[in-house]
Formats: C-alpha cells, sequence, structure tokens
C-alpha cells in the first residue's frame, strides 16, 4: 500500500508542478523571515558580554551548520526510499541535495572561520566538530564525483544510495565527536531537551534566521531538483511540453 | 574452504599484489625517522602517529585491484552465477588479503615499534591492535574500491576516506592507553567491537555494489 | 517434456533505452534457442537475464532446474599471471575424467606449463570453453561462443553440443556464426 502511495505522488511529472506552484510563497516567505531576524538580530539586540559584536555571524554560522547536516539526513532518507520504494524521484532528489549540501557546508565553515578570529584568535582549531564539518563538506564532494563519474545513470544512483546510506554513520559522529574531544569549541547552544544557554534576545532572531535560513535551502533544493529532472527526463514528450 | 584456497593462489602468484604493499609500508617506516632530527626524543611520539597513517596508506594501496581484477577478467561474473551468496566470496577475500598483507604488516609494526621505541610492553600490545585495525581498513577500503570499481582508486580513496576518520581519532588513543596503562582490554574490546560490526555487514552491502557493476 | 526455461513478456530497457519488449518464449530439455539480432538489440542482456546477472524490466521468467547454469560469456574468467594448470584447478575441473581427452583434442595438452598471458586469443577462449565441455549443468549459456575459434575448434564445439542436446540438457546461445545443431531461433530485432 505504501509502496503504492509512494508511486502515485512521486512521478516526477506531479512533484515538478506541485513544486512549480509552491515555490514562489516558499522563497518569498522565507526570505522575509529572514531578513527580518538578520535585521533583529543585528540591530535590536545588545552586544554579547564576552563575545561583542562578533557573535552576531551567528545568524549565518547556526542555520548553516544546522542545513549542512540536516540536508544529509535528508539525504539517507531520500536514499533509503530509492532502495527499498525504487522511486526514481527520490534519487532525483539525493543527486540535487548533495551540491547544495556542499555549499551550506562551506558556508558553515567559513562563517566559523571568520567567526573565530576575533573569538578563539584563531581562524581553524583542530577541535572535532570543525574537522567533522570540514569531512562533511568532503563527503558532499566525494558524492558528487562519485555520481558524476559513471555514465549510466541508473548505476550511479544505486551507488550514490548506498554511499549516503553507510556515510549516514558519520553524522551521529559528528555529533558525539563534541563530547569526545574536549577542545575550544562551545557546546550546541541550543538543544532540544535542555533550558537554553543563550539569551532569549538573541535566541528568537537566532530561531527566525534558522528557519528563513531553511525556506531558502529549500527553494535552492527546489531549484537543483528542478535541473536534475528536466536533464534527466529530457526524452519524455511531457518534459518537452513543460519546457 | 575451496574458495579460501583458490583466493589464496590467486593473490599469492601475483607478488605485486601482496608483497607490494609490505614493502612499501617497511619503506614509510623505515623514511619516517630520517626525517627527525637524530637526537630529537619526540621520535617516540610521532612513530604511533606515523604508524597509523602508514597502515592506512598501505591498506588503502593493498585492496586497489581487489575486484577489479576478477571484474575485468568475468571471474566475478561467473562466482556470481555460481555462488548464493557472493558476500561469502567477499568476505573470504578480504580474509585471504589480511592473511598475507594485513598479518605481516601487524607483526612488522610491532617490531619497527619495539626497534624505534624500544619498548617491549608496547610493541606485544601493538600487534592485536594492528590486526584488527588492519582488517577493519581492508573492509572499509574494499567496500570503497568496489564502489569505484572501473573509475580508478583515486575515487574510492576520496569517498572512504571519511568513513575511517573516527576510527583514527579512536587510534589516537592509544598513546594514552598504552602509555598510562588503562584498560588496555577494554580498548581492544572497542575495536572488536568495530571490526565485528563491519565484518558483519560491509561484506553484505559490497556484494550488492558489486551485483549493480555486474548487470 | 520438462520446461526448463519459460519466459513471458520480458521487456528491458537501458537509461530509458528499449532494448526488446513483451518477449515470450519457453525452452524444453533437449532443446536449444538460437538468438539472433543486430548489434545492441539486447542479446548479451537476454543472457545475463537468464543467468540471474541482470533482472528484467518487466516480466516473469520461471527457471526450472537443479544445478548451476553454465554461462560462457565474453569474459573468459581466466587468470592471465596463472599457468593454464593453474586456471584449470580455479575452474574447479583440474579432476574431472574427461579433462585429458578434451586437452588433447583441443591442442592444449603441451601447454600446461605454459601462463595465460602467452597464449593466443583463440587459445584462451579454447581455455575457457573447458568449463563448458565438462560443466555439470541443465541449462547452458553461451554468448557468442564462436568468436576466435578456428575450424576445427568450432566443429568440436558443434559435436559436443549436439551430444548434450540429446543428453537432455538445455540450451539457449547468441551467435553470428551458425552453428550446425538444430535450434528454434528467437529473433531479436523490432519486426
Amino acid at each position: 500500500m505504501i509502496k503504492k502511495f509512494i508511486h502515485q505522488f512521486a512521478s516526477p511529472k506531479t512533484y515538478l508542478f506541485q513544486v512549480d506552484r509552491a515555490y514562489p510563497y516558499i522563497f518569498y516567505t522565507s526570505l522575509s523571515i529572514y531578513l527580518v531576524a538578520l535585521f533583529w538580530g543585528l540591530f535590536l539586540t545588545s552586544e554579547d558580554f564576552v563575545q561583542g559584536n562578533s557573535y552576531r555571524i551567528i545568524y549565518l554560522h547556526v542555520p548553516a551548520s544546522f542545513i549542512s547536516q540536516s540536508l544529509y539526513l535528508a539525504m539517507a532518507f531520500a536514499s533509503a526510499i530509492f532502495l527499498i520504494w525504487k522511486v526514481k524521484l527520490s534519487a532525483y532528489l539525493v543527486r540535487s541535495i548533495a551540491p547544495i549540501g556542499a555549499i551550506t557546508t562551506f558556508i558553515a565553515l567559513v562563517s566559523g572561520a571568520i567567526w573565530g578570529i576575533p573569538t578563539w584568535g584563531t581562524w581553524w582549531a583542530w577541535d572535532a566538530r570543525i574537522i567533522s564539518t570540514l569531512i562533511l563538506f568532503i563527503m558532499y564532494l566525494g558524492l558528487i564525483s562519485l555520481h558524476d563519474s559513471f555514465t549510466d545513470n541508473e548505476k550511479a544512483d544505486k551507488f550514490l544510495a548506498i554511499l549516503v546510506i553507510v556515510g549516514s554513520v558519520n553524522i551521529p559522529i559528528i555529533k558525539m565527536s563534541v563530547e569526545w574531544w574536549s577542545t575550544l569549541h562551545q557546546t550546541a547552544s541550543i538543544t532540544v531537551t535542555e533550558k537554553p544557554a543563550i539569551d532569549p534576545s538573541m535566541l528568537y532572531p537566532l530561531f527566525g534566521s534558522i528557519i528563513g535560513f531553511t525556506g531558502i535551502v529549500v527553494c535552492l533544493v527546489i531549484l537543483s531538483s528542478k535541473l536534475q529532472i528536466l536533464k534527466r527526463e529530457k526524452n519524455k514528450s511531457w518534459v518537452k511540453d513543460y519546457v | 574452504m575451496k574458495l579460501l584456497k583458490f583466493e589464496l593462489l590467486k593473490l599469492r602468484k601475483k607478488s605485486r599484489g601482496w608483497l607490494g604493499p609490505i614493502l612499501v609500508f617497511v619503506l614509510i617506516m623505515t623514511a619516517f625517522p630520517l626525517t627527525v632530527e637524530i637526537l630529537n626524543k619526540d621520535i617516540d611520539q610521532s612513530f604511533l602517529s606515523v604508524l597509523w597513517i602508514a597502515t592506512l596508506l598501505v591498506m588503502m594501496l593493498a585492496t586497489e585491484d581487489i575486484f577489479l581484477e576478477d571484474f575485468n577478467d568475468g571471474t566475478l561474473e561467473q562466482m556470481a552465477i555460481k555462488h548464493n551468496s557472493l558476500s561469502g566470496v567477499i568476505t573470504i577475500k578480504i580474509f585471504v588479503y589480511w592473511l598475507l598483507i594485513g598479518l605481516p604488516i601487524s607483526l612488522l609494526g610491532a617490531l619497527y615499534g619495539f626497534g624505534i621505541t624500544s619498548s617491549a610492553d608496547l610493541a606485544i600490545q601493538l600487534i592485536p591492535i594492528l590486526m584488527i585495525t588492519t582488517y577493519i581498513f581492508l573492509n572499509v577500503f574494499s567496500f570503497g574500491n568496489a564502489l569505484s570499481l572501473t573509475k580508478g582508486s583515486i575515487l574510492g580513496i576520496l569517498i572512504t576516506m571519511p568513513l575511517v576518520l573516527p576510527l583514527l581519532v579512536v587510534l589516537g588513543k592509544v598513546v594514552i592507553v598504552i602509555n598510562l596503562g588503562m584498560n588496555f582490554l577494554g580498548f581492544l574490546f572497542l575495536l572488536l567491537g568495530i571490526l565485528s560490526i563491519i565484518i558483519l555487514v560491509l561484506p553484505i552491502i559490497i556484494s550488492f555494489v558489486i551485483k549493480a557493476h555486474l548487470e | 517434456m520438462k520446461k526448463i526455461l519459460v519466459a513471458e513478456n520480458l521487456s528491458y530497457k537501458i537509461n530509458d533505452t528499449k532494448l526488446f519488449q513483451n518477449l515470450s518464449f519457453s525452452l524444453n530439455e533437449g532443446a536449444a534457442i538460437h538468438i539472433l539480432g543486430s548489434n545492441g538489440s539486447g542479446k548479451t542482456s537476454l543472457l545475463k537475464i537468464i543467468s540471474g546477472l541482470t533482472k528484467q524490466t518487466k516480466g516473469e521468467i520461471e527457471k526450472n532446474y537443479n544445478k548451476d547454469i553454465c554461462f560462457i560469456g565474453h569474459k573468459n574468467a581466466l587468470k592471465q599471471y596463472l599457468t593454464v594448470e593453474d586456471n584449470l584447478s580455479l575452474l574447479e575441473i583440474e579432476a574431472h575424467g574427461n579433462l585429458k581427452s578434451f586437452l588433447q583434442l583441443l591442442g592444449l595438452d603441451k601447454l600446461l606449463d605454459v601462463m595465460v598471458a602467452n597464449l593466443s586469443y583463440g587459445q584462451q577462449k579454447k581455455l575457457a570453453l573447458l568449463r563448458l565441455f565438462l560443466n555439470n549443468s541443465d541449462l547452458l549459456v553461451l554468448d557468442e561462443p564462436c568468436v576466435g575459434l578456428d575450424k576445427k575448434s568450432q566443429d568440436i564445439l558443434c559435436t559436443f553440443l549436439s551430444d548434450e542436446l540429446n543428453a537432455k540438457k538445455a540450451l539457449i546461445f547468441s551467435s553470428h556464426i551458425s552453428l550446425d545443431i538444430s535450434s528454434e531461433v528467437l529473433q531479436l530485432d523490432k519486426a
């Protein structure tokens, strides 16, 4: 039953038309949320007692690192669906998420480095979380090059999905590594279970920025997946009509 | 049992396949003290790091054509048709590689450990650690080379190197464990735990990958 | 008559290129099917589907035999850096009773100590075919078995296959060279 359901709603064609309709709403809503959060965070909150103004890069750094990991989870999820139910759409999604994941991971790394200079006095530290983010970045690039090195797309999809799932072992290790290694990096500022360690006046814009940034990234994924679908299904008659 | 014999015969007769990696290991471990100033006492400490990296590199080299040759000449095709469990074949293949490459390197590594740090304790403790580590590396890199089968080993390394880095983190703690005489058995069991998960899971995944290649 | 293979409505496509569609046939014991078709019509793919290496896109294939398939493909499954003798043991036929006579028949008996890499292409092909001659299967799947064989070896192959068919084995093969055995023809090209 689940299989039937998925196949019915996961045809690339239905997806493309649905997504086309939803795209402007998602884009403008999340862009405005992000801008409001950014304005609030940058101009309406007070300086941090210890870190001064430099902490304000948090509104880029935290959303980017959050997204970079979430995207990998999304890929793992889509890969599982692809391998179990052979849904082509999820294979397209995996391939189209990978470059976006690489970009957000890169943003997280660079913004972290910029933040590190005034705060820690160094732009790079051999810290578990920084290294795991770098590894995540390399993994994204590895996934892309694995897929691109096969001319047979169906094989490439299969291998990519397998590697994504095997690689997802790395995500919990990224989380755990902070506890493994006592280092310079502060532990996560927001956790689900505990009371946040930062001031509420910073927390709301931070949440806003995470939500807005997520929406923008979702839009990027949509664009990239559209490209992927049109490229891969270019021989289908509906694609010719669509273009 | 027959399979084990065949795989042993295949690897044994191809000396560049097993002797090559061992010699590369010897070369790296011999060359590394030359890069350190002779009066420098820190060589003891850097020894273990170099040992792990050398092991890692050599295991990468060793698995380079673990499946490629059998794929190109059609042996894998025949195996997939004949044997119900391709993952069993793969397990045996990796075991043979460990027997002819991983095991000698474990002993050599311990020998170098004794030679460089002149601590017999360290050398003896290194043997089981290296035996387990080489086996894990061989499995993981076999996976990478199965994925990138016809696309060269650089791709294989690029995609599997991130997977073994957590293991390197664990190995980094060996210094503490050995030097402070901390719970050595517990540490060994941790490695054994990682190994047993990998031995159980990876051959199945690899066989899945190889079947996709054979299509 | 026992049916070894029954295929119903087989379809296969690679990356949206349809190779064959709704192919139905059955293979009885003691019978042979000769697959014909131009390059790229899916002969090798069909043989791979039958041997279980590839999965068809659509359709069912019912297999009804006990022992392994004997599959001879384009690749020889020989180890270039091993001697002929070692290769025979890898093929698990070194102890077969008829090995010696077949080696003599194919002119390979003097080459046991020679490395496979030093054999000619035709000789390697003959060595690979030994796996067929000493097979222990009910179903023989051959993909272009005659490529590189001289006339004499082709005749040996044909005689052998006829004998096998008389011994109630089933055979499915593709070949551009017509073999002198009674067989049904399965045309793969679109009508």
